[in-house]
């Protein structure tokens, strides 16, 4: 009985390391430019198919796929960006105006769209398999069974959220990303190159989204065309969960939400998993519209917008 | 000396169809305080917005130290040794007064003279060295407006833009912040100042504008003119004057 509590909590746990990725990545392009990419998972899904397609056909392998996975996800990031992000200055700039944040969140809809329909004519089957990350044995502790690729997730999903908490805080382009986050306009004044900084910041989400995306397709061997908007829902929920644009959030919502997944399915039963996550999700947006972790700036302007 | 530090000829900024500056024209000697005054929606903020790079001009040239900057990107304005103090300051409130500063010279890569310059604004601003480790949302108009100036100061300009610094603020912190104006003034920076307060502004002033509808209406050396003639000329229009 005990037993079971700790497997579950220790699967929810390192299930919900590969949400914290995709939150991490959600949460960049929300926290700098206030919009919500809903296009964020199928850039992802691309790359996946890319490095399944390079499995296929020129037997590409290991980091290799991690690295191609990576870099569709960015070419289709900076794709998506310049469609539906990118805009050209003027003061009162569209970062903050409500119009223009519903045409970039409905454009990259369109994207999605249009990008489910990309990978399934290049790789038309349902499903694919995908070049496992570890072909072994889980590791046994005591009566605990851990899938060595979750141990990889969960290590890689730690050090990436270190990385990016030392480039925000240490670095000078951590610096220009900060304050556009605080305040646009100051940032111009002070000299910062606005849409460079948009475009890097949406590079670097798209990157982390690859890395998650690797390790997710990795780790269920398999690719579907699912797989894109699964990782919009799943990032999105750890994000809202969290705190939007929190990167302390990400992480705690993303394992929060493998938390819940797991003890609910084993408890409940599987057919009520995503049920028992919306519901919960629906709860902490009752009780805490700004997510758990959200910054006190972010409440403020949750309630200066009503 | 080399030229006058700014130059605006036929400068022409609209916000859709509607002309905030129709053709402005004027000249800003290099080291000196020059004043632009008239009523609210005279286009005083939108010449400033658009000098700074943060307004795309319609038409016109803007010339600073002799190169042409008219419709360039503010981040190369800046680089280029001018900045702007905004009107409603702008200071970036979830980071600290420290990291405010930091900011301001964020086109500059000397770490070593950002310190030392941080330093030295400390000791001109002492309430902000009080406050250095706080966030500058929490601070008072009055040290938001010196911190808005003082950021402004890290990217060591060459002709600082002061759009408003009075704006909402108590005497005696408008008295200080003049006293730094002249100050920084005495130390070389050439200051183009927008105050609402004509007296206050004629007071620090070499050379006045006077701007009304998009347009200047009227310029003139303070010192050569009753002060009574030049304001009432700022508050009741030059056609009636």
């Amino acid at each position: 009985m005990l037993v079971d509590v700790v497997q579950n909590t220790i699967d929810g746990l390192l299930i919900g390391s590969s949400y914290a990725l995709l939150a991490l990545g959600f949460t960049l392009i929300f926290g700098v430019l206030r919009r919500l990419n809903l296009a964020y998972g199928p850039t992802i899904m691309l790359g996946a198919y890319a490095a399944t397609w390079a499995a296929r056909e020129i037997g590409a392998e290991g980091l290799a796929l991690a690295a191609i996975t990576v870099a569709g996800a960015v070419l289709g990031g900076a794709y998506v960006e310049r469609l539906c992000f990118a805009r050209r200055g003027g003061l009162r700039g569209a970062a903050t105006a409500r119009g223009p944040a519903i045409a970039s969140m409905v454009a990259s809809f369109a994207l999605w769209m249009q990008l489910e329909e990309v990978v399934t004519l290049a790789l038309p089957r349902h499903l694919y398999p995908f070049p496992p990350l570890y072909a072994g044995a889980p590791l046994v502790l005591g009566p605990f069974l851990l899938r060595v690729e979750h141990l990889v997730t969960l290590a890689v999903a730690v050090l990436v959220a270190g990385l990016l908490a030392g480039l925000l805080f240490g670095t000078r382009f951590g610096l220009a990303v900060r304050v556009v986050v605080d305040d646009v306009e100051g940032a111009r004044c002070v000299g910062v190159n606005v849409p460079w900084v948009l475009v890097r910041v949406f590079a670097l989400a798209s990157a982390v989204g690859g890395v998650a995306g690797y390790l997710i397709a990795a780790t269920s061997g398999q690719v579907t065309p699912m797989l894109g908007m699964w990782s919009t829902l799943k990032g999105l929920i750890a994000m809202m969960l969290g705190g939007l644009g929190s990167l302390p959030g990400a992480v705690v919502g993303g394992l929060a939400l493998g938390l819940i997944e797991v003890h609910s399915q084993w408890y409940v039963g599987p057919s009520y998993r995503d049920l028992i996550a919306y519901g919960l999700l629906f709860l902490c947006l009752w009780l805490r519209p700004a997510g758990l972790l959200a910054s006190p700036a972010a409440r403020a302007r949750l309630a200066a917008t009503g | 000396m080399a030229g006058p530090a700014l130059e605006i000829h036929d400068l022409v900024t609209a916000y859709g169809a509607i002309e905030a500056l129709k053709g402005v024209s004027l000249t800003v000697a290099d080291g000196s305080i020059t004043c632009l005054l008239g009523p609210n929606g005279a286009g005083k903020t939108t010449l400033m917005l658009t000098t700074a790079g943060l307004l795309r001009p319609r038409r016109g040239s803007i010339r600073f130290g002799g190169e042409e900057i008219a419709g360039r990107a503010p981040h190369a304005i800046v680089g280029r040794g001018l900045a702007l103090v905004p009107e409603n300051r702008l200071v970036f409130p979830a980071m600290t007064v420290t990291e405010n500063l930091r900011a301001g010279a964020y086109q500059r890569r000397d770490r070593a003279a950002i310190a030392r310059d941080i330093e030295a604004l400390y000791a001109r601003f002492p309430r902000l060295s009080d406050r250095a480790a706080q966030p500058a949302g929490t601070l008072s108009g009055g040290e938001q407006q010196m911190l808005a100036v003082a950021r402004a100061l890290m990217s060591r300009p060459r002709l600082l833009l002061m759009d408003e610094p009075s704006l909402g603020l108590g005497p005696l912190v408008v008295e200080e912040i003049f006293r730094i104006i002249r100050e920084l003034n005495q130390e070389g920076t050439t200051i183009l100042l927008v105050e609402q307060n004509a007296h206050l502004a004629l007071t620090v002033a070499h050379h006045f504008y006077l701007m009304e509808q998009g347009r200047v209406t009227f310029s003139g050396d303070p010192r050569a003119l009753a002060e009574d003639e030049v304001i009432r000329r700022a508050y009741l229009g030059s056609a009636r004057g």
